[in-house]
């Protein structure tokens, strides 16, 4: 695998994980704009505990204690945040990745504004398969009575309160696991880069994880996937062609046509790229070809 | 007689000094079919929401089989055998039909083994098959690839019954099912009430179309400004003179002449 | 001295703030979304400025120069400005409040707007990138140092006149809100738009009237800035929105007179803080403050009522 190409993958990779931990809330209607927070929480912890100057723990038991860690700060403060609805959930997350950001950048023991130096590298496989396990642990999780709790609860809250849903509840675990998965997404960063930043985990990228769940559709669990490899991967072929026909601008204006083709999304398909409908006409469509094809067979 | 399933017993509620129900007491028989009519404005939808735990009351009790659930949040009032349909339709619109009648089981699969088994992985499992086989008893499909809210009218109406039926209550709440229909889709709905009824379920239902009642329930029960003021069968009922006042009245007779009939 | 001095050059930096707290604020009070094109809007402004003042409008602007002279470029500078940001205003009307509405309506509807917002941030930040680069951008301040004092207290003009201006800017606006007819269609829309469209008011030609105020008060609000500090990037919209949405929280969501409060006090706090402890250290009791308000009073600190009653 060429350098360039493992690069790509990593990027990919760990959109994946951030968006799915963005998807958890947003599939039960919350809009969490900290992102970069739980990254940074996770990032920083697990690069800590496996320091030798910290605790000096081995790397899988740092990131599972991390991700805990993280788990228990989202937790804490789903509490008071999930009190809080539409602009102002937006607005709260946001301040509380902030929060983070300011407290990492004024520890000195984590290296302050200069960044933290993380021992342990995770290799190109274990960010995969990572990835890989954490698309397959959310197609699992929405896939259960809690996951379709979760996405009564997005359409109509009182509705599925009617029907026993206990929708505080719900809506913690799916703010909290949300976390957990994005301080597991920071944690992997951490050990493939063998450095953390506080400034890399800013707000940009919270609004474009968030872009990526939105705009990939928040109905089933295909759509972070598809809109995290739809926006890592298409303005990146998008650069190489216009480099290849020899056109330094077009490469560059590529997020101008990313911007452009977001703001039409919204105009022509603001549910996102995937709809739940979509998925029962394919897997209808799969289903029909499969039984076609035993027919044919007898 | 096998008793009442639900009793209302001295019902008040008021909104800013509003008196909106005013002592309003009743029973629903077990397996019995029992209409609340009223004129616009009598407090049908309110009861309602009482019932269901949308508003607190401001004093009586309502007695669900046994127990008393006036306080019981209305999360846990589908637990202790009370479940309803929507006068405007609520079905959820990014879920799939069976996905919607899914969520009617809810209530009684929240153990944390049932909330976490994967109903969308394993496709031949009990709750879906149950699903599936409630919306065949009431003659639906499943409508895979279908937007739920693009379905004909009756047939979302039906599925909000089917919906309220998995839940497996002792009584059901409708609130106007009959309105919006055409006398096709209504004729239909009535068929579905009736197998409802005869599996045991009790049902209270809110209307206007006393054509529907008349057809469907055994009992009825009519408010005027939120007091009751008859109770009866159909027939009672329309050969009521109070009822007949109520309903003919509203438009001249001053609201306390309307309450001094209840009397 | 030496504390009120910094609090003058807090004043004054505050002032700045409020307008664009002003925006945010107007736009969630009467359409319910954050609005992620407003830094878009300040920085595009700053950036005009700029380039009409240096020379670098792409279309070349010696016949500015020719017109107003040397000494007077700022002036067409902020017209170019103004009139640039007007246009781009109504075209990201046309983009964002229209398309609202999701099919089926959910609890993620109001993301709609928002993420349309964030498209055109992601575009006019990436246009200015392309046209002039990422590197900080300099202007010779077309009014020198020119300062008066009081006592030992240094006052720059530009900053006093901004300030004013600023203020004045936005108590004419609380005026039109209040007593003219433009101003109760305004109210009524942001009370219930649905009402409001029954009761005649023609929510699709008033809704770009709030989008041309909110970019109004932006550009100015650049090119105030671009006049003042002189320095300029196109990542600027994005740190000054930062601080204004702070300003806004503070001052309660949707409430005018409250952002102009929390805009001027996000402005001293800065200062001070860059002057006592350092810059980076203060986000931490800020952004703690701005979770707690908007968790257990979300309605700010003046206590107005939810989003869209009684805010002006």
């Amino acid at each position: 695998m060429s350098g360039y190409i493992e690069a790509q993958l990593i990027i990919l990779c760990l959109s994946v994980i951030y968006a799915y931990a963005i998807f958890l809330p947003a599939a039960s209607g919350q809009l969490n704009l900290g992102a970069a927070g739980f990254i940074t929480l996770g990032a920083y912890t697990s690069g800590w505990l496996n320091a030798s100057d910290g605790l000096g723990l081995p790397m899988a038991l740092g990131i599972v204690l991390s991700m805990l860690f993280v788990g228990a700060i989202g937790f804490a403060i789903s509490l008071p945040i999930l009190r809080t609805r539409g602009v102002y959930m937006v607005l709260a997350t946001f301040a509380f990745a902030e929060v983070v950001s300011g407290i990492a950048i004024n520890m000195e023991f984590l290296g302050g504004a200069a960044g933290m130096p993380v021992d342990a590298h995770a290799p190109v496989e274990i960010v995969v398969a990572v990835a890989i396990a954490v698309v397959l642990f959310c197609f699992y999780f929405m896939s259960t009575r809690l996951g379709l709790a979760l996405r009564s609860i997005h359409d109509d809250e009182s509705v599925a309160l009617l029907f026993g849903v206990n929708v505080r509840t719900a809506r913690v675990v799916a703010f909290t696991v949300g976390g957990m998965l994005a301080g597991l997404g920071g944690a992997i960063y951490g050990h493939h880069y063998n450095y953390v930043e506080a400034q890399t985990f800013n707000v940009l990228l919270s609004i474009y994880i968030l872009l990526y769940v939105l705009l990939g559709g928040t109905q089933t669990a295909w759509g972070p996937l598809v809109g995290a490899a739809f926006f890592t991967v298409l303005p990146e072929i998008f650069r190489q062609l216009a480099i290849s026909m020899g056109s330094d601008w077009l490469a560059d204006s590529r997020f101008i046509f990313f911007g452009m083709f977001i703001v039409l999304m919204m105009v022509v398909r603001p549910e996102g790229v995937v709809t739940r409908t979509m998925q029962d006409r394919c897997a209808g469509y799969l289903s029909g070809r499969r039984a076609r094809a035993a027919a044919a067979g007898e | 007689m096998a008793g009442n399933v639900l009793a209302v017993a001295g019902l008040h509620k008021s909104f800013g000094g509003l008196k909106v129900i005013d002592d309003v007491s009743f029973g629903v028989e077990r397996g019995s079919r029992t209409a609340l009519i009223g004129p616009n404005g009598a407090g049908k939808t309110t009861i309602f929401n009482l019932l269901t735990g949308v508003y607190p009351v401001d004093a009586g009790t309502v007695v669900l089989a046994g127990s008393d659930i006036t306080d019981i949040p209305s999360k846990d009032r589908v637990i202790h055998g009370m479940s309803r349909s929507f006068q405007n339709i609520r079905l959820m619109p990014h879920l799939s039909t069976v996905e919607n009648v899914m969520l009617g089981q809810h209530a009684r699969a929240h153990s944390l083994g049932n909330l976490l088994f994967p109903l969308g992985l394993i496709s031949r499992n009990k709750w879906r098959a149950e699903a599936e086989a409630a919306l065949e008893n009431a003659r639906l499909g499943t409508y895979p690839g279908e937007v739920v809210a693009n379905l004909p009218y009756g047939v979302q109406k039906r599925i909000e019954v089917v919906r309220a039926m998995v839940s497996q209550p002792e009584l059901l709440l409708l609130d106007e099912p009959a309105a919006g229909l055409n006398d096709v889709e209504t004729r239909q709905l009535q068929e579905l009430l009736e197998k409802v009824s005869e599996s045991g379920v009790t049902i209270l239902v809110v209307e206007h179309d006393m054509h529907f009642v008349r057809n469907l329930c055994d009992h009825v029960v009519v408010l005027n400004f939120g007091r009751k003021i008859f109770e009866g069968s159909p027939e009672e009922v329309h050969r009521s003179p109070v009822v007949l006042e109520a309903y003919l009245g509203t438009e001249e007779s001053a609201p306390g002449e309307g309450a001094a009939n209840a009397s | 001295m030496l504390l009120l001095q910094q609090l003058i050059n807090g004043l004054m930096l505050g002032g700045l703030y409020v307008m664009v707290a002003v925006a945010f604020t107007l736009i969630i009070g009467m359409l319910n979304f954050l609005n992620f094109t407003i830094p878009a809007l300040f920085m595009f402004a700053a950036m005009m400025m700029w380039a009409t003042m240096t020379g670098n409008l792409p279309f070349g602007n010696d016949f500015l120069f020719a017109i107003f002279g040397e000494h007077n470029i700022w002036i067409a500078g902020a017209i170019v400005s103004i009139v640039s940001i007007c246009l781009v205003s109504l075209i990201i009307e046309r983009f964002t409040y229209r398309y609202m509405k999701a099919k089926y309506g959910d609890a993620t509807e109001h993301a709609l707007p928002l993420v349309s917002s964030l498209g055109f941030l992601i575009i006019f930040e990436h246009l200015v990138i392309g046209q002039w680069g990422s590197d900080p951008l300099q202007i010779e301040s077309p009014f020198g140092d020119a300062t008066f004092t009081i006592g030992t207290l240094i006052f720059s003009y530009p900053q006093v006149i901004s300030l004013a201006l600023s203020l004045a800017i936005v108590f004419l606006l609380s005026h039109v809100i209040r007593h003219t007819k433009l101003g109760r269609a305004l109210r009524s829309i942001a009370e219930r738009p649905d009402t409001a469209t029954l009761m005649g008011v023609d929510v699709l030609r008033i809704v770009p009237v709030v989008y041309v105020i909110t970019g109004l008060l932006c550009a100015i609000s650049g090119i105030l800035f671009t006049i003042n500090y002189t320095s300029i990037d196109a990542y600027i919209g994005d740190t000054v929105a930062t601080v204004a949405i702070a300003g806004m929280v503070l001052g309660g969501l949707g409430n005018v007179w409250g952002a102009v409060v929390g805009g001027l006090f996000v402005g001293i706090l800065e200062v001070f803080s860059i002057y006592i402890v350092g810059a980076d250290f203060v986000k931490v009791p800020i952004w703690g403050l701005l979770l707690l308000i908007l968790v257990f009073k979300p309605t700010g600190l003046f206590g107005h009522t939810a989003i869209g009653k009684g805010k002006f």
